[in-house]
């Protein structure tokens, strides 16, 4: 079995996530910028254009006349939705192949990345919840830990498996004890290697353990991945091997009912995520 | 013919040669349901156990929910002939995340929602295979009746 230190060394296999989304972040962070700044950025980069363009034109959005440019889409759709869609284009890079030792098929890591970053967002929406940039890219980008572990500890899901069906324990705390490291926190740790925000980063690494980390926002993502869990979306050898913390629930000030209500619109706006989900 | 069901869905069919499957249950519960004689079955994938939590969306979807979903699954069946004395039902999904308990525990109340359904209207289920942490896939061969069970990294079981 691969050491941990080898381990953390395949985070350079994955494909870099580009510079121009990190200037991205910072400036939606940024109070000082404006709108322009943001499109500015975008509009210079054609491959993303070209993309932001089609995923604006699909189903998902089912708009009743055709975008052609930058500013058209920001003036549509708002600059909330545009940031979050080149951000769903750069997370796909590395998704997109199948996870056999999770057990999932090829694009359903992704169509759960998807589906629990827009789930984020309606969260943080109920819950009048700030930053929801910030949590719509972590909460995509959350599992790309089980990617590396998947690519480079595959000799070791059994064992996992195992060891959490014997013991009774979540399939995180089963990597952490065969592997020594859990996706979760390789996942902290190639946001971290791709110049994120610390407050991006630490979002990936407790999404698992939002106790770990203060203010709501990692929070959110837990409850979406959860949501998701149940959902079956995504959901592949680990199963809901996960912990569920009811308190954090409470805390936030979701409800069982709000639960089944987003899991209700959710289930209502599938065919469009898919639109999205295959936009590219 | 393989038939999907996804999330909130349900598939019927009398036509031998297809094969009915829904994948990766979680907290939903998958029923499957079939009549030897008349070779009819059909599978219901719901995700939520009362539809009197948005009456509106069960409309538009009846197969949300336990108690809309169900008995449209039946009765779909017996549209193509089937009988309920003669139906055999398999029970698959209804998991839970770890340390989850009372009301935010899905899975059980989707669990609980078809026992009272199903107690009421004096239906037995012939297999269940319920709760737990895994994620399930069933599946239904239309010209044997074969159900079969399958859960992620675990193999797959015929009833």
């Amino acid at each position: 079995m691969k050491s941990v230190e080898s381990l953390i060394s395949e985070i350079k296999n994955l494909k870099p996530f580009p510079k121009i989304a990190q200037q991205l972040l910072e400036r939606i962070e940024d109070p000082n910028s404006s709108s322009e700044d943001i499109a500015e950025l975008i509009l210079y980069d054609p491959a993303i254009t070209a993309n932001l363009l089609r995923v604006c034109n699909s189903a998902f959005f089912s708009l009743p006349r055709k975008i052609e440019s930058v500013h058209e889409a920001v003036n549509i759709l708002g600059m909330n939705h545009i940031v979050d869609l080149v951000m769903v284009k750069f997370g796909s890079e590395n998704f997109k192949t199948s996870q056999e030792g999770y057990g999932l098929h090829e694009g359903e890591l992704w169509r759960h990345a998807v589906s629990s970053a827009l789930i984020s967002k309606d969260l943080a929406a109920r819950m009048k919840i700030e930053g929801a940039h910030s949590i719509f890219t972590a909460s995509l980008l959350k599992d790309l830990g089980k990617v590396v572990l998947d690519r480079f500890a595959a000799n070791a899901f059994e064992k996992i498996y195992n060891t959490a069906k014997n013991k009774g324990i979540s399939f995180r705390d089963a990597e952490k004890a065969i592997i020594g490291i859990d996706h979760a926190e390789i996942a902290g740790l190639i946001a971290e290697s791709w110049g994120f925000p610390p407050k991006l980063v630490k979002m990936i690494r407790n999404h698992h353990s939002p106790k770990d980390c203060e203010g709501p926002e990692a929070a959110i993502i837990y409850m979406a991945d959860c949501i998701c869990m149940m959902m079956g979306i995504g959901v592949g050898a680990d199963g809901l091997s996960y912990y569920f913390y009811e308190d954090i629930a409470r805390d936030l000030g979701i409800t069982p009912d709000v639960i089944q209500e987003i899991m209700v619109d959710f289930s209502i706006g599938m065919q469009k995520v898919e639109s999205l989900i295959g936009a590219d | 013919m393989n038939i999907v069901v996804g999330i909130s869905d349900m598939k019927v069919s009398g036509t031998s040669g297809d094969n009915i499957i829904t994948y990766s249950l979680g907290s939903c519960i998958g029923v499957a349901i079939y009549d030897p004689l008349a070779k009819v079955g059909g599978i219901l994938h719901y995700m939520l156990p009362e539809s009197s939590l948005d009456k509106e969306k069960a409309e538009r979807n009846p197969f949300m929910f336990a108690d809309t979903g169900i008995p449209t699954l039946f009765k779909s069946a017996y549209a193509l002939g089937a009988k309920k004395q003669r139906m055999k039902v398999v029970i698959a999904g209804g998991a839970q995340i770890l340390d989850q308990k009372g009301f935010f525990n899905i899975g059980k109340r989707n669990h609980m929602a078809l026992r009272k359904l199903f107690f009421r209207n004096n239906v037995m289920s012939t297999y269940e295979d319920v709760g737990g942490s895994v994620n399930r896939t069933i599946r239904l061969d239309i010209s044997t009746g074969e159900v079969s069970i399958k859960i992620s990294g675990n193999g797959e079981i015929k009833i």
